[in-house]
């Protein structure tokens, strides 16, 4: 699996280019869809579409620095149970990780689908992609903020910040993908490499009979990434765990929380068709809700937030992939993903566990063996 | 802490095992702190994670899971899956000030009933040590 | 509509009342919302009680009940019953324990009232978010599995067979009778093991209604009670049982030798054997990993000299499947090699000896034809029992073997029989524990004898001038002995079999912190396991003599008897559901599901219960991240008010403890 195709770019834009290898993919015979972010309308945010004429390709935008929703969702949808034709998903690494997680749980299958994986330069919020379009034409904008070379974060451009959860993320490149394209290092006015990562990938790519690329530095380039954007991530736990040490600090924190739930609607790794605590059995009594109040002389509504948030962490924490799309649900703008991945960087260290590594991962409570945490009992006796 | 603190504590046990134990330690007349009050189980493979968070939200101070030993298990595993969720559980609460030892897993057997009395007395103790939970005084929880 | 509970406090005589002010709790359940009655009652569990609940069901229109007494261990069914009788649900009442969780074990009474408020309070909060369930009949398999053929699972094969049913009796052995079939003489009736013991093995070899399966185990059981599946591996034994005649011919040509296991290795034995000419089945088997035609393709002698062509080398090991409603697991004890215990020399010195082996010795069909002589040929002139070899031992096994004291009076009494009267025989001793019918008259009987006593565990057994010395104190008379003798015997402690973890994996049963087969009840459930169906018969139980191993396997009989002639079994309600417009699918409560009660339906893309082979154990439920799966009278609802009223949270903290004074003199409320 050591091939590296080269994708020539033409006329400064690796945004067509990559839409000629979605194309090329196509049209063998053996891939009937490509799911991909594609502009939709002039001047808004690329939604993930699933093409099946590859004329339609021309509005896909895979390296749009928008990232309305994890798409591994979506990818879930397409391939629950019997999925009939084989389709490409270009997907970030973050994506690509969640749609492993759900796949350890029955949520999709990997069998029919062709991850293409992109290296991630990051994204911003929803609401600061608007900004850094600034009415520009979502293509021109996309070249200017990549740039002429794949792989430095430009923290400013557009005058808005990528978004914390990819300033934190030490995952610009994929794994788990059949074929990635390796954006960081790469002089995106000449050319892109395309790296086949499995058997499939590399029966793909030898039919799309492209020529070999050497190397063109993009490990160098991922390892800075990965350095700065560790340095940040550890800052983000450390100023994160220093105003939630206490119950009353995390309280504080998700002060603003209304109960919506939007968070976990958006995290790819909350797979509940409903969750808990939207059931009845939440559903608390008016005589309860007295009861609870007297006993303080006070009670904040709606209740259970904290508890629904501690749930969370123990539901998800070792599942969470750090994309993010917890905050950008939050209507009340609480920094989520910076809790969830601080709570996740010690849950899932304590299970030894990464989430999205491999499929031969189980999750970890859904295994257990019977000589191993002994010190998490107690002897009082 | 003030010394007039006196913890509540609920401890969720396994029919076969912890809650026999506990049966024994009193028909042989064991003596305990009443603090402690029993949440009969089936096996401690049934407690979700979500029973402890919100004993812990609700008014306890502390939370004891326990059952029966390894190997000893009537469901012949409840007990080590019981063990992952409380592991997980000790790394998830502590990041809170919700301390380490307000959650506490042990083994005690249906003969036990000796350990059973003694592990309640020393919990009891061990959490009147570490003062009232937070969230006893949050209205917001 | 809103709920109407009863409440009822027990007094349990003075065992609740004497420490709780039963009037108060009953005062304050009273105040707890939807409690339509509360009352505190001298005994609950008496008929003057249940009348009580069932009348006020009735006069006061209650739809559910709480019960405050003694452990539900104890009588929750009797307060099901109870409100059965009345016209309710049995699921609809909570039964609390405010004896041995509170009036036994809290010292202050106003503490302990206190405590018993929030227990009421706990009970009644949840028994409102109870709801009706309703237990199924299953249909039971009217054949019946019996594991391992010695005595116990003999008998209880033929308490079975007699009442008419097919057992399916699995011995991993060549021939049955297990460590009966060793000895020679049995206590306190020194009657001749194989006197009594042959006549019930030869009547399984002839019984109809017994399927006997030697040389053969069970590898694999899945289903429920009434409705098993059992693998059975029958491993080849190269001889056709269909045509042997048991001539025997073949064993004295067969030129290989090996160490007899039933002899303890005190002889040897051929390739092609049997355990003794009483042997039942009297077919030989033939040892693969000795035998010169099945490691080497040369001899092949046996089926030359075989008269009937029984002999073939070709036989391989098949699985036979059988449908059974219920297991009586018979697999017995291991004796302890007491190698590790080096002090005393076993395996050193030539005339140390297990007390199986000195078995064998004095067997008549033994490696000695029953005379007790020493290696050399010699009798020995004098004796060293050593009691409690690996029993009543921290290093070893914490429990007494039960068996060893009376074991050992019928060597002294063997010896001083068949060696001479003048030979001495030394007892070293713990405790002389002689407690079954007979046994302490034969204890005197033994004395009588002339048989020394010397209380104290021997430090050691050392070789001084070509004889052993017992070297250890005699605790009576506070001074060390040392005691010269020709022969020393082990009472070995018994142990739980040596395959028993594998086969309480295969069973689905539990072990004990002694490794024995753990029953449901160690006084009113000895027979029963925790896996409905699956009954225990004899030493795999816990160590045991004759006739106990004998009355416990008539009992593994009738409980299996009375499954299959009901014919019909009840499945407790208290399962596992998973609400199929919640699950997911992801399968994950599957694999943590040790019963393997959890199927996929791929149609709808759910898991499913099968409520046959579910137990309620919540390994789903404790899982299921969106609640799906829950445990019916356990689920969320029912534990989060549980929780709430333990804590306190529905209502007013309750009054300052009340006066203890009260508690003595309780009132109705």
């Amino acid at each position: 699996m050591a091939t590296t195709a080269k994708l020539q770019v033409e006329n400064n834009n690796p945004v067509v280019a990559i839409q000629g290898l979605l194309r090329g993919l196509l049209e063998n015979e053996s891939i009937g869809g490509v799911l991909v972010p594609v502009h939709h309308f002039g001047k808004s945010m690329p939604m993930p579409t699933l093409v099946t004429d590859p004329d339609q390709l021309s509005g896909a935008d895979p390296l749009a620095p928008a990232f309305p929703m994890n798409s591994a969702k979506l990818l879930s949808r397409l391939t629950r149970g019997q999925t009939g034709e084989r389709i490409a998903a270009v997907l970030r690494p973050c994506e690509i990780r969640a749609f492993v997680e759900l796949v350890k749980l029955n949520q999709g299958s990997l069998d029919d689908v062709v991850i293409v994986g992109v290296d991630c330069m990051g994204a911003y919020k929803n609401t600061d992609y608007r900004t850094f379009l600034a009415g520009r034409d979502p293509f021109e904008a996309t070249l200017a903020f990549h740039g002429d070379h794949g792989g430095t974060d430009k923290p400013d451009a557009g005058g808005v910040e990528l978004s914390a959860a990819c300033k934190s993320c030490e995952h610009p490149s994929p794994a788990n993908a059949d074929l990635i394209v390796g954006l960081a290092g790469a002089d995106l006015r000449d050319a892109l490499p395309v790296l086949a990562d499995s058997a499939r990938g590399e029966a793909l790519l030898n039919a799309l009979g492209l020529p070999a690329m050497g190397e063109n530095g993009r490990a160098k380039t991922l390892e800075a990434l990965v350095k700065v954007r560790t340095e940040h991530r550890d800052a983000m736990i450390e100023a994160t765990r220093a105003v939630t040490g206490t119950l009353t600090d995390l309280s504080e924190y998700l002060s603003a929380c209304v109960n919506c739930y939007n968070c976990r609607v958006a995290c790819p790794v909350c797979y509940c068709k409903e969750c808990v605590f939207n059931t009845d059995v939440f559903e608390h009594k008016p005589w309860q809700y007295m009861g609870w109040a007297k006993r303080k002389g006070s009670l904040k509504m709606p209740t259970d937030t904290i508890f629904y948030h501690l749930t969370r962490m123990a539901h998800m924490s070792m599942a969470c992939v750090g994309c993010g799309q917890c905050s950008n649900a939050c209507p009340n703008d609480i920094p989520v993903m910076e809790l969830f991945r601080t709570v996740a960087a010690r849950t899932q260290e304590s299970f030894g566990y990464v989430p999205g590594r491999s499929l031969d991962e189980p999750p970890p409570l859904s295994v257990f063996k019977e000589d191993e945490f002994q010190e998490t009992v107690s002897h009082m006796a | 802490m003030s010394s007039e603190f006196e913890p509540t504590i609920l401890a969720f046990v396994c029919n076969w095992c912890t809650y026999t134990a506990a049966d024994l330690a009193g028909t042989s007349r064991m003596v305990q702190q009443p603090n402690l009050r029993l949440v009969r189980v089936m096996c401690t493979g049934m407690v979700d994670p979500k029973y402890i968070v919100k004993s812990l939200l609700s008014g306890a101070d502390g939370v004891l899971v326990s059952g029966c030993h390894p190997g000893d298990c009537h469901y012949i595993n409840g007990n080590y899956k019981a063990r992952r969720r409380v592991k997980l559980l000790n790394e998830i609460l502590p990041q809170f000030g919700i301390e380490r030892e307000r959650v506490k897993l042990t083994w005690v057997g249906a003969s036990e009933g000796n350990e059973f009395a003694a592990t309640v007395n020393g919990f009891i103790n061990e959490i009147r040590e570490l003062g009232p939970m937070e969230a006893r005084s949050m209205a917001v929880v | 509509m809103a709920n109407r509970i009863g409440v009822y406090i027990c007094h349990c005589g003075s065992n609740i009342a004497g420490k709780v002010d039963c009037a108060g709790v009953a005062r304050f359940a009273s105040g707890i919302k939807d409690v339509a009655v509360a009352r505190d009652y001298q005994f609950m569990c008496s008929d003057p009680g249940q009348e009580m609940i069932i009348r006020d069901i009735r006069e006061h229109g209650l739809n559910r009940v709480v019960v405050a007494s003694c452990s539900p261990r104890l009588h929750e069914k009797t307060f099901q019953k109870a409100c059965a009788r009345g016209g309710l649900n049995p699921y609809l009442m909570q039964h609390c324990c405010i004896r041995e969780h509170c009036s036994w074990t809290t010292a202050d009474p106003g503490e302990a009232t206190a405590k018993a408020r929030h227990i009421v309070e706990a009970a009644v909060d949840r028994v409102g978010h109870h709801g009706e369930l309703f237990s199924r009949e299953v249909d039971v398999l009217p054949d019946v599995m019996v594991v391992g053929a010695g005595i116990a699972g003999i008998q209880a094969s033929l308490d079975i067979a007699k009442s008419g049913h097919q057992v399916h009796l699995v011995e991993k052995s060549p021939s049955i009778g297990g460590h009966m079939a060793q000895f020679d003489k049995t206590f306190p009736t020194l009657d001749c093991a194989a006197c009594i013991s042959t006549p019930k093995m030869v009547a399984v070899s002839q019984e109809p209604n017994i399927h006997l399966m030697t040389w053969s185990e069970v590898v694999d059981v899945s289903g429920f009670v009434g409705n098993y599946t059992v693998t059975v591996l029958r491993k080849p034994r190269y001889v056709n049982e269909d045509i042997c005649t048991g001539c025997g011919a073949c064993l004295e040509k067969c030129p290989t030798k090996t160490l007899s296991e039933f002899n303890e290795g005190l002889s040897e034995r051929r390739a092609i054997y049997r355990n003794s000419p009483q042997a039942v089945p009297s077919t030989p088997v033939i040892d693969a990993s000795v035998c010169k035609k099945i490691t080497k393709d040369k001899c092949g002698i046996c089926q030359k000299v075989c008269p009937t062509g029984a002999i073939d080398y070709t036989m391989r090991e098949r699985r036979e499947v059988y449908h059974v409603g219920s297991i009586v697991l018979a697999t017995g004890y291991d004796a302890m090699d007491p190698t590790p215990l080096r002090e005393y020399g076993f395996g050193r010195f030539p005339e140390v000896y297990t007390a199986l082996q000195f078995e064998r010795l004095n067997n008549a069909v033994g490696p000695t034809g029953g005379k007790i002589v020493m290696k050399n040929g010699e009798k020995p002139k004098s004796v060293g029992i050593i009691h409690c070899v690996g029993s009543r031992d921290r290093n070893y096994h914490e429990y007494c073997s039960r068996t060893c004291c009376m074991y050992a009076l019928k060597f002294d009494h063997l010896i001083k029989d068949k060696v001479g009267h003048d030979t001495r025989v030394y007892n070293f001793y713990i405790d002389m524990r002689c407690f079954g019918k007979g046994y302490e008259e034969f204890f005197r009987r033994v004395q009588e004898e002339g048989v020394t006593f010397i209380r104290g565990r021997p430090a050691e057994v050392v070789e001084e001038d070509g004889k052993l010395v017992v070297v250890g104190e005699d605790t009576l008379l506070g001074m060390n002995v040392r005691v010269p003798v020709d022969m020393v015997i082990l009472c070995t402690a018994m142990e739980p079999g040596r395959g028993a973890t594998e086969v309480a994996r295969v069973f689905g049963i539990a072990q004990g912190q002694d490794g024995f087969f753990l029953e449901e009840h160690p006084k009113l459930g000895p027979v029963s396991t925790a896996t409905d169906g699956v009954f225990l018969a004899g030493t795999c139980q816990g160590p045991k003599d004759i006739p106990d191993a004998v009355a416990h396997a008539s009992g593994g009989a009738a409980q299996a008897i009375a499954l299959a002639a009901r014919g019909k079994v009840s499945i407790s309600p208290t399962t596992s559901w998973i609400d199929p417009d919640v699950c997911i699918g992801c399968k994950v409560c599957i694999n943590l599901c040790p019963y393997s009660a959890i199927e996929f339906d791929e149609r709808r893309n759910v898991s499913v219960i099968n409520e046959a082979m579910c137990k309620g154990c919540g390994s789903c439920a404790g899982y299921c991240p969106s609640g799906a799966a829950q445990i019916k009278h356990f689920n969320q609802t029912q534990l989060f008010n549980e929780i709430d009223g333990m804590l306190g949270m529905m209502f007013e903290p309750p009054p300052p403890a009340s006066d203890p004074q009260a508690a003595d003199q309780p009132g109705e409320a």
